[in-house]
C-alpha cells in the first residue's frame, strides 16, 4: 500500500525545448513543461507561477529545470520529481510578428543573383574553362570551334540543375522524405544558437556565478 | 640514365598520388557522392561510384595529356555538357553549403520561409552568369 502511495506522488516533467510567449505574459508551469502526475496533484502544479516576462528580459529567457522543481516543492511536499528530456526551456518573447519587407527581400535576392553570376564567371576565367571546352570539343568531335556553344549551353543549364539537385528541392517529396542538407544545416545552426543561449542566458548556470565575482 | 628514369618515375608517381589523394579528399569533404546515394537510395552501390570517379579521373588524364581525336558526332557534346554542368553545379552548391551561407543569411534577415526563392536567386544567377560568359563575354 505504501508503495502504491509513493508511486502516485511521482511527477514526471518534460520541459519543452523552445516556446514563444507574449510580452508581459505570466509563464506558468504548464507553459514550459509537459507533466504527468495524478489529477489532483496535476491541477495543483499546472498553474504554478514561474516567471513574468519583463522588459529587461528582452527577447530571450532561459527557464532552468531547477526553477520548476523549486516552484513545485514549495507548493507540494513529499513528491518524487523525475525530469525527463531537456534541462531547460528557451523562452522566446515575440514582440511583434516580424513582417517581411519586400524591398529588403528584393535587395537580398538581387545581391545573391548578381553575386553568383559574377562568381561563376570568375571561376570560369580562373580555371581557363574556355580553353578546356575548346580542347575537349576538338578531342571528342575532331572539329575546332572557337565557341563550342553546343557543349557550353547544356553545361550552363546543368549547372543550375546540379545545385537544385544538391539542395533537393525539386524531388523533395518524390524521391525520399529525408531532409535536404540545407534543412539539416539550418537545424544545426539553430541548435548551436540555442546551446549558446542556454549557456549564457541561464541564471542558474554556474558559469555566471564565477563570472560575476 | 637508369637512375634518372627511376627518379623521374618516382617523382611523377608521387605527384600523381598527392593530386589523386587531394581530389578524393575534396570530393569527400563536399559530400557529393553521399548526397547522390541519398537521393537515389543506392547506398549499397558505393564501390561502383568510387570506381566511376577513379575511372573518370583516369580517362580525363588520358584525354588531357594525349589529346587524341575521337571524331564523334557533335550531338555527344550535349549529354556530356549536361553531366559536366550538373557535377560543377553540385560542387558549387556543396561549397555554398559548407560555408554556411544560407542559414546565417536567412536567420539574419528573418527569411527562413523564403529560403527556396533565395536559392533560386543563386541558381538562376549561376545559369545567367554562365550563359552570359560563354555567349557574350568570351568575345570581348
Amino acid at each position: 500500500m505504501q508503495d502504491v502511495d509513493e508511486m502516485e506522488r511521482t511527477i514526471y516533467i518534460r520541459l519543452y525545448h523552445r516556446i514563444q510567449v507574449q510580452p508581459n505574459q505570466e509563464i506558468r508551469v504548464k507553459d514550459v513543461a509537459c507533466i504527468i502526475a495524478d489529477d489532483p496533484l496535476l491541477s495543483q502544479i499546472d498553474h504554478l507561477f514561474i516567471h513574468k516576462v519583463k522588459k529587461e528580459d528582452r527577447n530571450m529567457i532561459v527557464i532552468d529545470g531547477m526553477r520548476i522543481i523549486k516552484a513545485i516543492t514549495e507548493r507540494v511536499h513529499d513528491v518524487d520529481i523525475q525530469m525527463i528530456g531537456p534541462q531547460q526551456t528557451i523562452v522566446e518573447v515575440v514582440y511583434t510578428k516580424k513582417k517581411l519587407s519586400i524591398p529588403l527581400f528584393i535587395l537580398v535576392w538581387t545581391l545573391l543573383f548578381v553575386g553568383s553570376a559574377l562568381t561563376i564567371m570568375n571561376f570560369h576565367e580562373d580555371v581557363s574553362m574556355q580553353i578546356v571546352h575548346q580542347k575537349l570539343f576538338k578531342v571528342i568531335t575532331g572539329i575546332w570551334d572557337e565557341k563550342p556553344l553546343l557543349f557550353q549551353i547544356p553545361y550552363s543549364i546543368g549547372l543550375g540543375l546540379g545545385m537544385i539537385l544538391f539542395f533537393n528541392h525539386l524531388f523533395k517529396k518524390r524521391i525520399n522524405e529525408e531532409p535536404s542538407p540545407l534543412e539539416v544545416e539550418m537545424f544545426n545552426y539553430q541548435h548551436s544558437i540555442d546551446q549558446y543561449i542556454i549557456f549564457h542566458e541561464n541564471k542558474e548556470s554556474s558559469l555566471k556565478k564565477i563570472d560575476d565575482h | 640514365m637508369t637512375i634518372k628514369v627511376v627518379i623521374l618515375l618516382l617523382v611523377s608517381f608521387a605527384g600523381g598520388l598527392a593530386v589523386g589523394a587531394g581530389y578524393v579528399a575534396f570530393l569527400t569533404v563536399l559530400g557529393i557522392i553521399p548526397r547522390l546515394m541519398q537521393l537515389t537510395k543506392t547506398y549499397n552501390l558505393i564501390q561502383w561510384y568510387e570506381w566511376a570517379t577513379i575511372l573518370g579521373a583516369f580517362i580525363g588524364c588520358w584525354l588531357s595529356l594525349y589529346e587524341p581525336t575521337l571524331k564523334w558526332s557533335m550531338l555527344f557534346m550535349i549529354p556530356i555538357g549536361s553531366f559536366y554542368g550538373v557535377f560543377v553545379g553540385m560542387l558549387a552548391a556543396a561549397l555554398t553549403e559548407v560555408l554556411n551561407v544560407f542559414p546565417i543569411l536567412a536567420k539574419r534577415i528573418g527569411m527562413e520561409r523564403k529560403l527556396l526563392i533565395l536559392i533560386m536567386a543563386i541558381v538562376l544567377g549561376k545559369i545567367t552568369g554562365s550563359l552570359f560568359h560563354w555567349i557574350y563575354f568570351v568575345d570581348l
